[in-house]
């Protein structure tokens, strides 16, 4: 896809997203602010936002427009924004660089602008490097854990909104995604040639915060089963540790997350 | 005589505090499954500080938030299936496996009316059926393994359908939405207690002495305290040959620490003995269960996992146990047990 292909796609979505990011009265003193790209990527976020599923699930989310991903990252490293949706490649290249980020979730990659990245395994993950991740400022500085799956679980909401929509944009030139997907991740890492030989094995792992997703999927799934086509496919291309234990003795509390 | 008694006790009070604050330390974290009950025994009987080792237990409501404090050095051992710490070790994790807590212990339960239909000693029972069970369970990846040691291609002549708690299983095999489903204890007591399903197998029917539940620790803690790791697995050894032979209590003190209905634990472990309570770190079993678990998709890399696996320190603590009591036949079988396994 062309650069102003691209431009005209994220119009239309911008047109009939109707960008309003959602307010309600939930616990958080502030809104969170979260940054996006000028990207067809992007629009879980968008969708998210104008669809109320940030608002479903009790999460205040005031959008934050960027032009470029070196300025989202900027401003999530300046504490001007509390998590941004921005391209994949250049959130590894600062992670690599020692920026304590943490990817919480996946987006959009835009397909078929290069003819050769369904021949050639290193354009495809060329093509792979520019698509759009969720990323947060490490703790202490990240939002609490209760906000980000909720926050992951209304990006679900939107991917499955987009999917059910014959024709929409979920089936179009933007292949979504809203699983961070450490394996896709690890193979971007390796491709840009980032871990190095002196880091330690677990850096990247340290650096994508999966048990968000796996969160944020066990909440959905736990509310509509095995029902939901959309659901069940995330779900078992999903790398989530299972739960163990008899139900007498599990200490976790479902509406205030817990981890599988 | 009283002031006496007073004192004596006082002096006791103070050798006892100083001799448990003199001894290392290990946070030791599980999850609160019946056969991981020798923590329990070792606590109760106060092996881990006859052997020298001051344990403290703490209880997780998942593996994955076990091995996340296990990650973080909140812990210094823990007890959180198999599957989790291979995931966390094949990305990077430095966790080494020192000893094992439980084997077998998964079942297929069905509903009454299907069970002649899946009964016999054949795999084959199961090609074309909906089976549920919980992704990346012991259950289900010890199953794939055993359906392809069967020669059964699992992907083709069995359709899984993933789930992502046991409850949600048990429910779906209630409903007769999938023909049989992949739970481990107590769920399939409870489900035939509660629902009137059936156990139609146990997997250990079809793969014996299977890994399930795995003690991991730091790998470079278990290079620089060798002696506290060794310690802790001989008061498992010995909380081992107490849940052999005295039945009641162990019983009792397991139902005590879960909280779970004691006919289910007895029925469990001493009547079906639907799993073992057994410290061995069964290393053959983490190779095969790794390959298994690549085999099912869940981990693409290959790695050199046995690196990650220390059977000395058990050998050595099951040795020390040994040297004290030569002739004691149930140590002798564990001697045997880890020479097979290992």
């Amino acid at each position: 896809m062309t650069a102003a292909g691209m431009n005209i796609l994220l119009g239309v979505i911008l047109l009939l997203l109707n960008l309003t990011a959602a307010a309600d009265a939930s616990s958080q003193s502030s809104p969170l602010r979260l940054g996006y790209l000028e990207h067809p990527g992007s629009a879980l976020c968008l969708a998210a936002g104008s669809k109320g599923f940030f608002r479903a699930e009790g999460v205040r989310v005031r959008l934050v427009r960027f032009h470029d991903t070196e300025r989202g990252l900027a401003a999530l490293a300046a504490g001007g924004i509390d998590a941004g949706a921005f391209a994949v490649g250049e959130t590894l290249r600062q992670i690599a660089e020692g920026k304590e980020l943490r990817i919480i979730a996946g987006g959009g990659t835009a397909r078929g602008a290069d003819p050769l990245a369904d021949l050639d395994e290193a354009a495809t993950l060329e093509q792979e490097s520019g698509g759009i991740v969720v990323a947060v400022a490490a703790p202490p500085r990240a939002p609490g854990k209760e906000v980000l799956v909720r926050l992951v679980t209304a990006l679900i909401r939107a991917y499955q909104s987009l999917q059910k929509e014959p024709g929409g944009i979920g089936h179009g030139a933007v292949h979504f995604d809203p699983n961070p997907d450490y394996r896709r991740i690890e193979r971007l890492w390796r491709f840009h040639d980032l871990q190095g030989e002196k880091r330690p094995r677990d850096f990247l792992a340290n650096h994508v915060y999966e048990e968000i997703y796996c969160d944020a999927l066990d909440r959905l799934m736990d509310r509509t089963g095995t029902k939901d086509g959309v659901l069940q496919k995330l779900f078992s291309e999903a790398v989530c540790v299972p739960d163990c234990c008899p139900p007498v003795a599990k200490k976790r509390d479902k509406n205030k997350g817990g981890s599988r | 005589m009283k002031r006496i008694m007073a004192f004596v006790l006082s002096l006791t009070l103070l050798a006892g505090t100083a001799f448990g604050a003199n001894l290392p330390k290990l946070r030791v974290g599980y999850v609160p499954e019946p056969a991981h009950g020798l923590y329990f025994v070792a606590k109760e009987k106060g092996y881990f500080k006859e052997e020298g080792v001051d344990v403290d237990l703490f209880q997780f409501g998942s593996a994955a938030e076990g091995l996340a404090a296990l990650k973080a050095e909140k812990l210094d051992v823990g007890t959180f299936g198999t599957t989790a710490p291979l995931l966390f070790i094949s990305r990077g994790s430095e966790f080494t496996f020192i000893g094992g807590m439980m084997i077998g212990g998964q079942a297929i339960i069905t509903r009454p009316e299907r069970l002649a239909e899946l009964s016999g000693k054949n795999l084959k029972v199961y090609k074309g059926k909906k089976i549920g069970l919980v992704k990346l369970s012991t259950g289900d990846v010890i199953f794939k393994g055993a359906l392809k040691k069967a020669g059964i291609d699992y992907k083709k002549d069995i359709s899984f359908v993933e789930f992502g708690t046991v409850a949600a299983v048990v429910e779906a095999v209630k409903k007769g939405a999938v023909d049989a489903g992949l739970v481990y204890p107590p769920h399939f007591s409870l489900a035939e207690k509660n629902y009137g399903l059936k156990v139609a197998h146990y997997i250990e029917e079809f793969y014996p002495d299977y890994t399930c539940c795995r003690i991991v620790a730091h790998t470079k803690e278990v290079n620089a305290h060798p002696e506290t790791y060794r310690k802790f697995l001989a008061a498992l050894i010995k909380a081992y040959k107490f849940y052999k032979t005295n039945p009641d209590e162990t019983v009792k003190i397991y139902t005590r620490a879960l909280k779970i209905d004691e006919d289910i634990i007895r029925n469990e472990t001493y009547v079906k003995r639907v799993a073992e309570s057994n410290p061995d770190p069964l290393r053959k079993g983490i190779l095969d269960f790794w390959k298994h678990i690549q085999e099912a998709g869940y981990i693409t890399q290959d790695y050199p996992i046995d690196r990650h696996i220390n059977t000395d320190i058990y050998k050595q603590a099951l040795d020390s146990v040994i040297k004290r009591e030569p002739k004691d036949k149930i140590y002798q079988q564990m001697l045997t047990f880890y020479r097979k396994q290992n």
